[in-house]
């Protein structure tokens, strides 16, 4: 069964802010889709509130028909969706692989051995690349590995459907080219759907089968990337010229 | 570094297991002064493993463990007293009650972290001693004496039961599952929890267990004293002596708690009987933890680890 995640007009106002103002979306697993929008439009907000880390003020987030909105981040990963964090957040003191074994462990597959976690655990290090700095501790990991360890979690989980928050912020071009390589191989690999939130236009108009654009916490556009970037309220708007080369 | 597999003992546990076992075994024979003392040292190490459980292993700083041993006295002194149970069920009735406690209190104040979490849990000590001085049933503010006669060699061994139990569980913890997700806890809590990791649940837990530990302790402890008396048994001085051997002994550590309780314990002993140097005890332990805090963080087996390589493996 092909998992859904859907949003439904959700509000998140934090005091008189109003960072989220009635966005519907659903990922669907095995495809890709696009948030983008400026600084502040709430993108981070939003995958909060889709991953249970925060509660929405209004709306609802189901998962196949089940609401899942009030329930705590553990449960949510249980149930099949893992978010990375805008910032990496890995565990200092402990190893690349026990980073990804702790995910394989209380992800949603919940696999209680030991020993098969961490065979696991090691597949997912050759599959992303880390596999060299497995014994390595992830305090002493490059600002790019910490990002792929970011990844490696998420995908190890078993999750379905994953909210990917600024993966490809922060790299060099060449180190661009590289992740974006990986992401496709492990999307076309895995199957997994992904809510792709990045600022980087170049690896969300490429990555996406589906662009939403978001602006001041409401949906302004939706459709094909390269339709999407073309209207000219999203150009200007939002985008500025270089984004509209990059797109033509 | 890969901790072993949980079947593969390590040099530290064979270590912990001999010196416990040439304990019981020597037992018999080892004079009353002595045994007396060794005594009050399983006390206190498995106080420091009950508070290594949940300080040591989450980084949840608690200075209301004293809650638990002192109701955990009061409540072997009640079951012994009134209700005329014998000395070791006594004892588990200490336990239940630290376990009830702590699964309650967890409840109320394992929402708050940091330096909340050890507010929380300094009040809730402070107002323990005044909730109790106004119990009827728990001596009326006077206390409860006990008359059981001083049994070295039962208390010695229900002691030492309680405390072999506790390493091990320690160990089980700590080498499984769990143990990756008190970790991760430690670590970063919101991430833990974005991973799928129920941490409130897994903090409640070993809170737990801790109190129960703390309270089969401090059963103990009215046992040896013949009695529980408020003002002695809420001394928050307890708490800090706890914190002071994890802290020296090196925090989340195995074999820590057991060396900063000798490390702690002894001279705090020795202190006692010169009556010039009896006041200096609280300010020297004071001081030592300071210093370890500020310049030595992981304690002396976190030490010894660090500068060490030869005895990454060795120690746990």
């Amino acid at each position: 069964m092909t998992r859904v995640l859907e949003v439904s007009n959700v509000h998140k106002y934090f005091g008189g802010v109003r960072a989220v103002q009635g966005v519907s979306l659903t990922v669907e697993e095995g495809h890709v889709v696009g948030l983008i929008g400026p600084n502040g439009s709430g993108k981070s907000t939003l995958l909060n509130v889709m991953a249970g880390v925060s509660k929405p003020t209004a709306g609802s987030v189901m998962l196949d028909g089940r609401r899942i909105d009030n329930m705590p981040a553990h449960r949510v990963v249980e149930l099949g969706i893992a978010k990375t964090h805008q910032i990496p957040k890995p565990f200092l003191g402990m190893t690349t692989r026990d980073n990804v074994g702790v995910a394989v462990l209380y992800g949603s597959r919940k696999d209680r051995d030991l020993g098969r976690a961490f065979d696991e655990a090691n597949w997912v290090l050759r599959l992303v690349g880390l596999e060299p700095h497995a014994e390595t501790l992830a305090a002493n990991l490059t600002v790019q590995d910490r990002k792929r360890l970011e990844l490696a979690r998420v995908i190890a989980t078993g999750c379905r459907i994953l909210l990917l928050d600024e993966v490809f912020a922060g790299l060099s071009p060449d180190e661009l080219r590289e992740a974006m390589g990986l992401f496709t191989r492990l999307q076309k690999e895995i199957g997994f759907g992904a809510l792709v939130v990045e600022h980087v236009m170049r690896a969300v108009l490429t990555l996406s089968d589906r662009v939403i654009v978001i602006d001041e916490g409401r949906k302004i556009a939706e459709g094909p990337p390269q339709a999407v970037v073309r209207q000219p309220a999203v150009i200007e708007a939002y985008l500025g010229r270089e984004a509209a080369r990059a797109a033509t | 570094m890969r901790l072993p597999s949980i079947r593969s003992f390590g040099p530290t546990v064979w270590g912990i297991g001999l010196f416990l076992i040439l304990l019981a075994g020597s037992a018999p024979r080892i004079p009353v002064f002595l045994l007396t003392l060794i005594i009050g040292l399983l006390i206190w190490a498995t106080l420091a493993y009950s508070l290594n459980l949940i300080t040591g292993l989450t980084g949840y700083v608690s200075f209301g463990h004293v809650v638990f041993m002192a109701l955990g006295g009061y409540a072997l002194a009640y079951g012994v007293g009134t209700l005329n149970l014998p000395p070791v069920a006594g004892v588990a009735l200490g336990a239940v009650v630290g376990a009830a406690l702590a699964l309650g209190i967890g409840l109320l104040t394992l929402r708050f972290r940091g330096v909340y979490f050890a507010i929380a849990t300094l009040v809730i000590a402070i107002a323990a001693l005044y909730i109790v001085l106004e119990v009827k049933e728990l001596g009326d503010g006077q206390g409860l004496y006990l008359n059981v006669g001083f049994q070295p060699l039962a208390m010695f061994y229900t002691i030492w039961v309680i405390l072999a139990v506790e390493i091990g569980l320690t160990y089980i913890i700590t080498h499984g599952r769990i143990g990756y997700g008190l970790r991760s806890i430690k670590s970063d809590e919101d991430a833990a929890n974005t991973l799928g990791i129920n941490a409130p649940r897994l903090k409640l837990f070993v809170y737990t267990l801790s109190g129960l530990f703390a309270g089969a302790a401090g059963g103990v402890y009215a046992w040896n004293v013949s009695g529980a008396f408020p003002y002695q048994a809420f001394d928050l001085g307890f708490s800090l002596q706890m914190l002071a051997m994890i802290v020296i002994g090196g925090m989340g550590t195995l074999l820590g708690p057991l060396i900063g309780t000798v490390a702690v314990y002894l001279p705090s002993q020795i202190f006692l009987t010169i009556p010039v140097l009896s006041g200096l005890q609280a300010i020297v332990i004071g001081v030592v933890v300071v210093v370890i805090a500020l310049f030595v963080p992981g304690g002396i087996v976190g030490t010894l680890q660090k500068y060490i390589p030869e005895f990454r493996g060795i120690l746990e």
